[in-house]
């Protein structure tokens, strides 16, 4: 099984290629070629993990090139953690294509979408399949080029061409450090392979100094592809993309692969308590602006964009804190439920064909599916009991309490307040109360929109109970075989972090449930009906005026603060940076004035400086 | 000299130069008699069949050692193998490009480009083949001249006038500068020969005129990145690309740029590799931080400006200098692979580069317009000519799975591998790389996203134009994925130690 582990990539690989000589072709059943052989990598991703979950490994390479002595290699090699991403990978590839079977129906370029969702699938598995840091680089690249194309496939609209050369260049941006970082890496090492490398660092050949340089570079790379703090501006404008591509690639792999590049390379991370640290607070900082900005969006799958960002960040919280099982734990939950929130909001958005929350309202009776499954997601990414959202998150929690980092705990139990809020807030906006726009031709999406949705449902309900103190700890199990040491593998925080986070999130859900269901209803349903306890009701309304005064203009002051620090201090750095780069080039253009004459005196002028200066440092006038 | 001396010589090593002066003058004296009205075309061929079979004569020769003529002015070494196998493909392809190349309004049957295309080849060639700083210098200009008259062929055409005469001034300009820049070190060494040079550097004797030696090279040097477009000998490129015929540009921009890479290297590294600098520091150590200054200088000034340009040639002028600048990378680290990484990126970049130009000569010639506008939903008109140019762009941004990837990426670890690492020259390498997407995939965008007012206006490709885009297509990403196939053939063709070696010839036992 695991000698063939190196096909899984090339069947969506295939499926591209056939889809793109078929590009013409008006039949929708095209979209049949990539289902199909996604389910194959579907298929055998799962028995790869099979295999890895009983103990066998495999790492195969041959020389790829050689630049003088230093020979690079390539091949594939499967281990714990990447055998578990391969399954996430292709599971949720699998059912995207199935439901965008049925999203994409009547779109004009039906089979180029698959195509490129079978580069894009291509592309991931083998970046999770590399065994080396250049292999990986490769593969991290066409995952951008991927991306690019699928966010721009709207292309005739301005906003969608912009949001994919915008989410092109500030993920390079990152890319550009985890290139360094390996390069550097390469010099210290001498190999790219990630096997070397942690044998370097275990034996101390590299010196802390420059362990720490390359472990940051690295994690920039995983910022700009994770959309963390301060390069996290490219993800929601990425919604401009069909919205099967944002729960793929926007919110169960793509944006993951800067979280897994950090579990891929975690020895190095280990190494350095200063790197350790940066991610953390990085994450922690993340998880919590963004989740603040999530509070105030009007638009579906911004709010979900926004989430997005904010889970990331909990996740890099978690490794930085040392809790590994608990990133990858949460990775893996937060693909199943974000994956099933996005494809329940493309099917929400393709039932009222708008993505403003405030034009929605009352859809719960008219979507009998998707309705209960978006609740279920909205639990479980909440942290509600029992879901699976709630026992990852709590494993954050505990490492990061474990971990001593308490300022970054009670940062995190605030997000998870705030994502509870505006989780149930969009859930009570869409679909209770009553319809605030046009739903005469709403109805419930086709059974290819729907069988993907209740598969993710019931993974976001059950995942949970992969890693759980009271079923059995399966994935540190698990992911202990690979070649991470598990800094404390067991952390039962104290009881009652638990609580606090329970309580967190019911907390929020009650305030959503307070101000956008009771704030909606009790207008006419109070003074109709029971007259008689006004002062009752003057009371819960004190209550809610109260919440209103403390929390909601707490929180929205917040969030304002947060969008204030987006707008002027993140995009104003990204405007500095443009507009010398403007700058300068108006001026090179200047320069080039057309006179041939000038050519020649800037030719001669440049020469004169460089020879001024060798005589002045070289002491000629001395 | 006697006759006996020159027949004594071996003369079957410059077959490859012999096959080209040959095929010149045969082009020449069959023009001349070809009628007024009739088509050019059949020169191409033969100017094409004598490119290849030079090309032959140079695969003849892979196994010949180290082999010089006529005093070291002529030698063949694997340094001038390697190259001139570039300069001849580069050739051969930009002459399929020429063979297509049709303007309204100019008379169409003119057969001296060929021979004026040979003419500044055989430059070129002598120019990788010799030690001597005389006949270095008269291949160079033998390339320059001919380049001057090419750049003006269209005579009827305004900017093809303007753009022969920008080319002939700076070129003047930059003549005089690294005659000036030679005149100092044959004034300190008494020598032409570059390897008897760079035996007088390391005389003691010239440690008190040390600033000297510096002067001559940072002039010479200067001088001599003219024909690469470095800084600040850059600016004539984007007036002359925007107003030179295609062909020429592509011209240009690949095989002239290869040959003022391997002069660089000739002069360069053998005269000054025992040189003295000021203090105790070898010269080329001493130098590093100028040379650094000029590559920066050129990636900065390349990409930056390329950001600002509509029309496509001066695009394609600017990102070629700014890619002179990657490749002066090598030079400042010194790498003991400078040969190898030099060649590589040469290789790859006349792939990308003529892959690229061959799309945009298809393109120009059928809308009319230089501007970038001509792109316009090319993936939707044409997509066999949208997909391999994707290719040719992310090759030349750098992306993998590209040669462009490969060749760059031996660069930068050419820069950081060293020490004293060059973290500030790699940063902004890496920096201007960053700017460098943001015109690339421009282009790409404007192919894929954008719908043209020319809707379904296919463009016609000529079969011989479709097999160049084919070829270069092919090669940009079989070496992306198999950079193999060319390193391979390098280390077991060429041994670059054979660049510093000097023959014993009868050279010191002759009085001369």
């Amino acid at each position: 099984m695991l000698q063939s582990s190196w096909l899984i990539p090339l069947f969506p690989l295939l499926s591209f290629i056939l889809l793109l000589i078929l590009r013409k072709s008006k039949s929708e059943s095209t979209a049949w070629i990539g289902v199909l052989l996604t389910g194959i990598s579907l298929v055998l991703s799962v028995g790869v993990w099979l295999a890895v979950w009983q103990g066998d490994f495999i790492k195969v390479e041959g020389t790829w090139f050689q630049i003088g002595e230093r020979a690079i290699t390539m091949g594939y090699e499967v281990n714990p953690l990447n055998a578990l991403m391969l399954v996430i990978v292709s599971l949720v590839s699998f059912l995207v294509h199935l439901y965008s079977k049925g999203y994409m129906h009547g779109d004009e370029r039906f089979p180029v979408f698959f195509a490129y969702l079978g580069l894009f699938s291509f592309a991931m598995l083998g970046l999770v399949l590399s065994p080396n840091l250049l292999q990986l680089y490769m593969f991290w690249e066409l995952v951008g080029l991927g991306s690019f194309l699928l966010i721009g496939f709207y292309y005739f609209k301005p906003e969608a061409k912009a949001a994919a050369k915008k989410a092109f260049v500030m993920t390079r941006i990152g890319d550009v450090g985890l290139f360094i970082g390996m390069v550097l890496l390469f010099w210290q090492v001498g190999s790219f392979e990630y096997d070397e490398i942690f044998a370097s660092v275990k034996n101390g050949d590299i010196s802390s100094g420059m362990l720490t340089l390359t472990a940051l570079c690295i994690f920039v790379g995983a910022i700009g592809k994770s959309g963390q703090l301060p390069l996290h501006t490219w993800l929601p404008d990425a919604m401009e993309g069909p919205t099967p591509v944002s729960a793929l690639i926007h919110a169960a792999t793509m944006v993951a692969a800067g979280v897994y590049l950090v579990a891929a390379m975690y020895p190095l991370f280990q190494a350095s308590e200063t790197a350790l640290t940066v991610v953390a607070v990085v994450g922690g900082v993340t998880a919590i602006f963004a989740a603040s900005i999530g509070l105030m969006q009007k638009d579906i799958k911004r709010v979900l964009a926004y989430s997005t960002v904010s889970q990331l960040g909990y996740m890099m919280l978690a490794l930085g804190a040392s809790g590994y099982v608990a990133g990858i734990f949460h990775l893996t939950t937060h693909a199943f439920f974000k994956a099933l929130l996005f494809l329940a909001a493309g099917s929400v958005i393709h039932a009222v064909h708008t993505q403003n929350i405030e034009e929605m309202g009352g859809l719960w009776k008219k979507l009998r599916v998707t309705g209960p499954l978006f609740l279920i997601g909205a639990l479980a990414i909440s942290g509600v009991p029992l879901l699976s959202g709630f026992f990852s998150k709590d494993e954050i929690l505990a490492s990061t309490y474990a971990d001593g980092k308490y300022g970054l705990f009670w940062l995190a139990v605030v997000a998870a307040f705030m994502t509870a809020f505006y989780m149930f807030r969009l859930f009570f906006l869409v679909f209770t109360g009553k319809p605030r726009g046009d739903q005469s031709g709403v109805h419930e999406s086709p059974g290819v929109m729907t069988l993907p949705m209740i598969v993710l449902g019931v993974l976001a309900v059950v995942a949970g109970y992969l890693n759980t103190t009271w079923f059995g700890t399966f994935l540190s199990d698990y992911l202990a075989r690979g070649p991470v040491e598990l800094p404390h593998a067991e952390h039962h925080g104290p009881g009652w972090i638990p609580i606090v986070a329970t309580a967190a999130s019911l907390l929020g859900i009650a305030l959503a449930y307070l101000i956008y269901r009771r704030g909606a209803l009790s207008r006419d349903w109070m003074t109709r009906s029971l007259p008689g306890l006004s002062d009752v009701i003057y009371n819960k309304w004190y209550v809610d005026e109260g919440y209103d005064a403390t929390f909601v203009k707490g929180t929205k002051g917040l969030s304002k603060l947060g969008i204030l620090f987006d707008k002027y201090v993140v995009d104003g750095l990204v405007a500095a940076v443009v507009s010398g780069v403007q700058g300068l080039s108006k001026i090179g253009s200047r320069l080039q004035n057309g006179q041939v004459q000038s050519y020649g005196t800037f030719a001669i002028f440049g020469i004169v400086i460089l020879l001024l200066i060798v005589a002045l440092t070289g002491g000629y006038f001395s | 000299m006697d006759l006996d001396t020159l027949f004594s010589f071996e003369w079957g090593v410059m077959s490859p130069e012999f096959i080209i002066l040959g095929t010149a003058t045969l082009l020449s004296i069959i023009d001349l008699f070809m009628k007024r009205e009739s088509s050019r075309k059949p020169l191409a061929w033969l100017a094409g069949a004598g490119v290849l079979a030079s090309l032959v004569a140079i695969f003849m020769q892979l196994d010949q050692d180290v082999t010089s003529i006529l005093y070291d002015t002529y030698r063949l070494d694997s340094f001038s193998k390697a190259f001139k196998i570039l300069l001849l493909l580069g050739t051969l392809l930009v002459l399929v490009l020429a063979s297509n190349y049709k303007k309204e309004d100019v008379e169409e049957n003119r057969g001296e480009f060929y021979y004026l295309l040979l003419a500044a080849l055989l430059g070129a060639m002598v120019m990788a083949s010799s030690a001597d700083l005389i006949t270095l210098f008269v291949g160079l200009e033998l390339l320059s001249l001919s380049s001057y008259i090419m750049a003006g062929l269209e005579r009827k055409n305004k900017r093809s006038n303007e753009s022969a005469f920008k080319y002939v001034v700076s070129g003047g300009i930059a003549t005089a500068i690294t005659l000036f820049g030679m005149s100092y070190i044959f004034g300190l060494t008494g020598e032409t020969n570059l390897f008897r040079i760079a035996e007088n550097m390391g005389n003691v004797e010239l440690l008190k005129h040390s600033f000297l030696i510096v002067f001559a090279f940072i002039i010479t040097f200067a001088g001599l990145t003219f024909k690469i477009a470095a800084a600040p000998l850059h600016m004539w490129a984007p007036d002359v690309y925007e107003g030179a015929p295609v062909p020429v540009t592509a011209f240009l921009s690949v095989v002239s740029k290869t040959a003022g890479f391997v002069i660089l290297l000739r002069v360069i590294i053998i005269t000054f590799i025992a040189a003295p600098g000021i203090g105790s520091e070898p010269l080329l150590l001493q130098v590093q931080p100028y040379v650094m200054i000029l590559a920066a200088a050129t990636m900065i000034i390349g990409n930056v400006t390329a950001l600002r340009q509509r029309n496509i040639k001066r695009m394609f002028a600017y990102s070629s200098i700014a890619q002179a600048g990657y490749i002066l990378v090598p030079f400042v680290s010194n790498s003991s692979l400078l040969f190898e990484l030099i060649w590589f990126y040469l290789l790859a970049y006349l792939f990308m580069n003529i892959g690229a130009f061959t799309v945009i000569q298809l393109l120009t010639s059928q809308e009319g317009s230089n501007d970038i506008g001509v792109f316009r939903g090319l993936f939707k008109r044409s997509p066999w000519l949208a997909v391999p140019m994707t290719f040719f762009v992310l090759s030349l941004a750098g992306i993998p799975v590209t040669a462009g990837f490969i060749g760059k990426f031996g660069i930068f670890m050419g820069a950081l591998g060293l020490e004293p690492a060059h973290y500030w020259l790699a940063a902004v390498m890496m920096a201007t790389t960053l700017v460098s997407y943001v015109y690339y995939f421009n282009i790409i965008a404007i192919m894929f996203f954008r719908d043209g007012d020319s809707e379904g206006k296919r463009v016609s490709v000529p079969g011989s134009m479709a097999a160049v885009l084919a070829f270069c297509a092919a090669s940009v990403l079989i070496l992306g994925i198999m950079p193999d196939l060319a390193l391979d053939f390098f280390y077991g063709n060429f041994d670059v130690n054979e660049f510093f070696m000097q023959i014993e010839t009868e050279v010191h036992t002759h009085d001369h």
